[in-house]
């Protein structure tokens, strides 16, 4: 920019870059010759062709942004997919640019984010997202999922809640129970149980019918420990479904967790001839079999199966007390008998002169007194050695049913 | 003659249909009666209706602009944000040699940001801003912003609206004064059209072109910028630039934060302008044909940059987005205030044509981001929203930088519709703002004029000239003052011994006279000596100032008068004391 020289007409300077000075050559020009209130007019007559030139412009701009914007976007999807975090931030961000309040893609954004490792850009973009529409189910999700990664579980618990209670633009009733769900297998994965029992009642209340619905809320309950809800909503699932396998395999799980041990073995019987059973099912299957086998209080049993049951059950746990006072390193032999292992064993050994198959036919108190022996020597045992297998677990589990029957 | 014989042939074929336009515009507003008794319209208010004219005009062609651009972009450097290597080291280099070329052939005066030429139409070429140069600018800032030279389409947006206002001025065949002031009213809609932010555009024109508020232009200036913003939004929607983050003020231990900002920005600033305050005169005193290569060496040091950092390359809008939006770790963010303004001052120096508005926020954005998340890492019980952070550091980068306080603060707050913002905001602006003006004397604006050779007004030493008051050149009243009730004898007596000649005469309703010895002698010789004083007074009451009125207002009114009354504002009988064209000129020699 420099000044130059002055015109000798009007004596005003020439702007540099100007050959002949502007105000005194442009009077000659046609524009120059009319008037002030036509110019003005045309002016308008301008504008107006100008303005739709633009407004073509902008909407050809509009749509080549909008089909930019989608380009990125399932580019970003595809990367997303193949497990590409990285490529399909840039791509996300691509989209953004030409599409920058688009929360579909800003969520896919924070969703690349958190899985390129990129956790607290995640959280401030989504915290953004967050902030203009503190109500939005997806959101408040995504956040959920961020804090529960981060082992926050206040924070994860208040936005998984805000989630359920949240927005949601298409079926509002799926999302809540997806994000209960989440909600109850995040407070139990951090030992939360009592909270998750809570979330996953409330769930119970507007289930669908669908046994794969309610067979996975009823499996949640069972975790928490929950076993009066769990049960009825195995067997409203096996009512849609008689032979879905985990819904069976759960109602009998429920069952032998209730005592209620001949219903176990039957769901679970039910569940092996439908299809391969778990180890832990196949387990409990076997347990339940035991303890039904085992039980000399058994209901509809005559005298002599009850004495040889007794009899049985007796010298099992007797060589259950032996071995475990041998791998404790407790002497039954004379001197003090101070232990639980030693009292209860000279216990058992004062009543063993009695127990005989005959005698306990005959003698129901005699048989009611060793099964309370045998039932005491499982507890003792289990307190000093441990949780027993076999036979000793089942005759444990039915001292246990025997306890809960006499409170 | 007709004004179209001296055209040539082809303007005549050209200038046929043109007429046969005119005749039926002339037609229809000879039915209208428009312009045409009763409705003819002043010079005033054609001039208003202008302003919303010229608004309108500069907000297509801002559009148009922005459009040009972003297609220019997509098609040199691809759509995605990630540039492939070949595309960055040679589009802008080639770009540049482009650029360049239509610069040094075609459109001299495209070179440069914008707001100095429209100042110097504004201060030298009486509001003349060639259309040429409207066209020039557009193609040229295109081509290198969308090439990815590291410049922003704000400030030649300034400089097409004073062009397109000048333009439509000057065939408005307006006095002097009004095309002189249209060129701002031009600019204040470009302005206000690029940053989707009138009172920011509004504030700016005025702090930096015009230098102060006067009511003429004032109107004009908010009409256009208003009509702008309106067609911007007719088109855009009302979304701002960026998506703003929500902002808190979390503890008020967190203000330290931003005055740390403010220490950071303000020396950034002063960096960035040194920078180019340096390199520009050495790089313009290079011989003529490296000016053809300028451009083009730029914007290959650019692109190398950009093959690590793609986010400097252009206005960069998007990524002050992400800033906002804690898409940055904060080393990163200090990496990229640093490469930009190494980018920017290789595109700005080398003369490519081009804005510092979008550059000095993205820098001032990754500054402002960064700063926030080192006091994140290490007291991440103080820290809001990092995006907070680089909402504030734009503020404070553009008041450094820029040297505009004013318009940096509302600037915040208008593109952030958030009031509570504006305590961090004006500490860190002020801080950055005098750590920029106690280290560099010459804001940016003034040093490259200067560096033209052009001495184009400094509104920054024009707001802080020291006025001289009237109290600067006040005397007290020495002589007896007289009362227009005191009889002409009483009054001769109370003048006796006296040396001075004019004397005040207070009627005791607040106004003053002044009368002669010699006129009071006179009534007394004519037998007037009983009379009260008043009734010999000739004349109407003098002109009085206050304390306070600038100097130049008891110039003006002093006249023949040999003093002045300054009297007191609340009561007007009582005489502060008095002023004489000799103390004025003796207070101005002074002052000097």
């Amino acid at each position: 920019m420099q000044v130059e020289r002055r015109c000798e007409q009007c004596g005003q300077l020439i702007p540099w870059g100007e050959q002949e000075c502007p105000m005194c050559s442009e009077n000659g020009r046609f524009l120059w010759s009319m008037r002030r209130n036509t110019l003005l007019l045309l002016s308008f007559l301008v504008l107006i062709i100008l303005f739709v030139i633009t407004t073509f412009a902008v909407k050809a701009y509009r749509a080549k942004e909008r089909a930019l914007a989608r380009q990125w976007y399932v580019s970003g999807e595809r990367e997303l997919t193949a497990g590409h975090a990285e490529a399909a931030l840039e791509d996300f961000r691509s989209a953004l640019v030409y599409s920058p309040n688009d929360s579909l893609v800003e969520l896919e954004l924070a969703h690349a984010l958190a899985a390129a490792g990129h956790l607290p850009e995640a959280h401030a973009y989504l915290l953004g997202l967050w902030e203009r529409e503190p109500g939005d189910g997806k959101v408040n999700l995504e956040l959920a999922r961020l804090a529960a990664n981060s082992g926050s579980v206040p924070e994860a618990v208040q936005y998984y809640h805000d989630a359920i209670y949240g927005q949601w633009n298409d079926d509002p009733a799926k999302h809540r129970r997806r994000g209960g769900l989440e909600l109850a297998e995040f407070l139990l994965s951090v030992g939360q149980k009592a909270q998750a029992q809570a979330e996953l009642i409330a769930l119970t209340a507007d289930l669908p019918s669908d046994p794969a619905r309610e067979t996975q809320v009823a499996t949640l309950l069972l975790k928490t420990g929950e076993y009066e809800h769990a049960a009825p909503l195995f067997r409203q699932a096996l009512r849609l479904r008689p032979n879905y396998t985990p819904a069976l395999e759960g109602a009998g799980e429920a069952s032998f967790e209730m005592r209620n041990y001949r219903d176990a073995r039957r769901y679970l019987a039910r569940a092996k001839r439908a299809g391969a059973l778990s180890v832990h099912s196949q387990s409990l299957l076997e347990t339940a079999t035991l303890i039904l086998e085992s039980d000399p209080l058994a209901p509809r049993l005559s005298g002599q199966e009850r004495a040889e049951r007794a009899l049985r059950a007796f010298t099992q746990s007797t060589e259950r007390l032996s071995g475990c006072a041998a791998a404790r390193g407790v002497s039954f032999e004379n001197g003090p008998q101070q232990s639980d292992l030693q009292k209860v064993n000279a216990l058992a050994l004062a009543l063993r002169p009695k127990v005989r198959e005959r005698d306990l036919a005959r003698d129901p108190d005699l048989l009611l007194k060793v099964t309370d022996m045998v039932f005491e020597i499982e507890k003792v045992t289990e307190h000093t050695c441990g949780e027993p297998q076999g036979v000793d677990l089942a005759l444990l589990l039915l001292s246990r049913v025997q306890e809960g029957g006499n409170e | 003659m007709s004004p179209l014989s001296s055209l040539p042939a082809a303007s005549q074929t050209q200038g046929s249909w043109i007429s046969r336009t005119g005749r039926v515009l002339e037609e229809m507003r000879r039915r209208l009666r428009f312009g045409n008794g009763e409705w003819t319209l002043g010079e005033q208010q054609v001039f208003l209706l202008l302003a919303v004219v010229i608004g309108l005009f500069s907000r297509l062609a801002v559009v148009l602009f922005r459009i040009t651009i972003e297609y220019t972009r997509l098609m040199l450097l691809g759509s995605g944000l990630v540039i492939a290597r070949w595309r960055a080291l040679l589009v802008p280099s080639a770009a540049g040699l482009g650029v360049a070329l239509l610069v040094m052939k075609l459109f001299p005066r495209a070179r440069g940001s914008g707001v100095n030429q429209t100042k110097a139409a504004v201060y030298i070429y009486d509001g003349f801003v060639p259309f040429r140069t409207v066209i020039g600018k557009f193609v040229t800032c295109a081509l290198a912003i969308g090439s990815g030279q590291s410049l922003g389409p704000e400030d030649p947006s300034l400089q097409m609206g004073a062009g397109i206002a000048s333009a439509l001025g000057r065939r408005m065949r307006f006095s002097r004064d009004k095309v002189r002031l249209i060129a701002p009213v031009g600019a204040a809609a470009g302005l206000a059209a690029a940053f989707n932010a009138p009172i920011a555009a509004v504030l700016f024109v005025i702090e930096e072109v015009i230098g102060k508020w006067t009511a003429g232009v004032l109107g004009a200036i908010v009409l256009s910028a208003v009509s702008s913003v309106v067609v911007a939004r007719w088109f855009l929607g009302d979304q701002s630039l960026f998506r703003i983050p929500i902002y808190h003020l979390i503890h008020p231990a967190e203000l330290f934060a931003y005055a740390a900002l403010g220490v950071i920005g303000g020396i950034s600033s002063l960096v960035f302008v040194k920078l180019v305050g340096y390199a520009r005169p050495r790089l313009m005193a290079l011989p003529r044909w490296t000016h053809y290569f300028q451009p083009a060496l730029a914007g290959l040091a650019i692109g190398v940059i950009g093959i690590w950092f793609p986010q400097v390359m252009g206005a960069g809008y998007q990524y002050i987005d992400q800033a906002m939006h804690d898409q940055f770790p904060w080393r990163m963010l200090l990496l990229l205030g640093a490469f930009k303004i190494m980018a920017t001052t290789l595109s700005f120096v080398s003369g490519t044509p081009g804005g510092m508005f979008a550059p000095t926020l993205f820098i001032g954005a990754m500054i402002g981001g960064a700063v926030g998340g080192v006091e994140r890492h290490f007291f991440p019980w103080l820290t809001g929203s990092v995006g907070a952070y680089a909402l504030v550091g734009m503020g404070t980068f553009f008041a450094g930088f820029l040297r505009v306080p004013m318009t940096s603060v509302f600037m915040v707050l208008e593109v952030s519709g958030n009031y509570s913002i504006i305590l961090p905001v004006m500490i860190s602006n002020t801080i950055a703002y005098l750590i920029s003006r106690q280290y560099q004397r010459t804001p940016l604006f003034d040093l490259l004029s200067r560096q033209d050779g052009v001495d184009l007004p400094s509104m920054e030493e024009r707001r802080e000239e020291h006025a001289l008051l009237v109290e600067d050149a006040m005397q007290p009243c020495q002589d007896p003052i007289l009362s227009s009730q005191d009889s002409v004898t009483d009054a001769l007596s109370r003048l006796e011994g006296t040396t001075g000649e004019f004397f005040f005469v207070d009627d005791g309703r607040g106004k003053w006279y002044g009368i002669t010895k010699h006129m009071l002698r006179q009534a007394a010789a004519e037998g007037k000596g009983g009379v009260v004083v008043g009734s010999v007074l000739r004349g109407p009451p003098l002109p009085h100032a206050h304390p306070d009125h600038a100097l130049d207002v008891a110039l003006r009114r002093v006249g023949d008068v040999p003093f002045l009354p300054v009297v007191h504002r609340a009561d007007l009988t009582k005489l502060e004391g008095i002023v004489s064209l000799e103390g004025i000129l003796k207070a101005y020699r002074e002052a000097h």
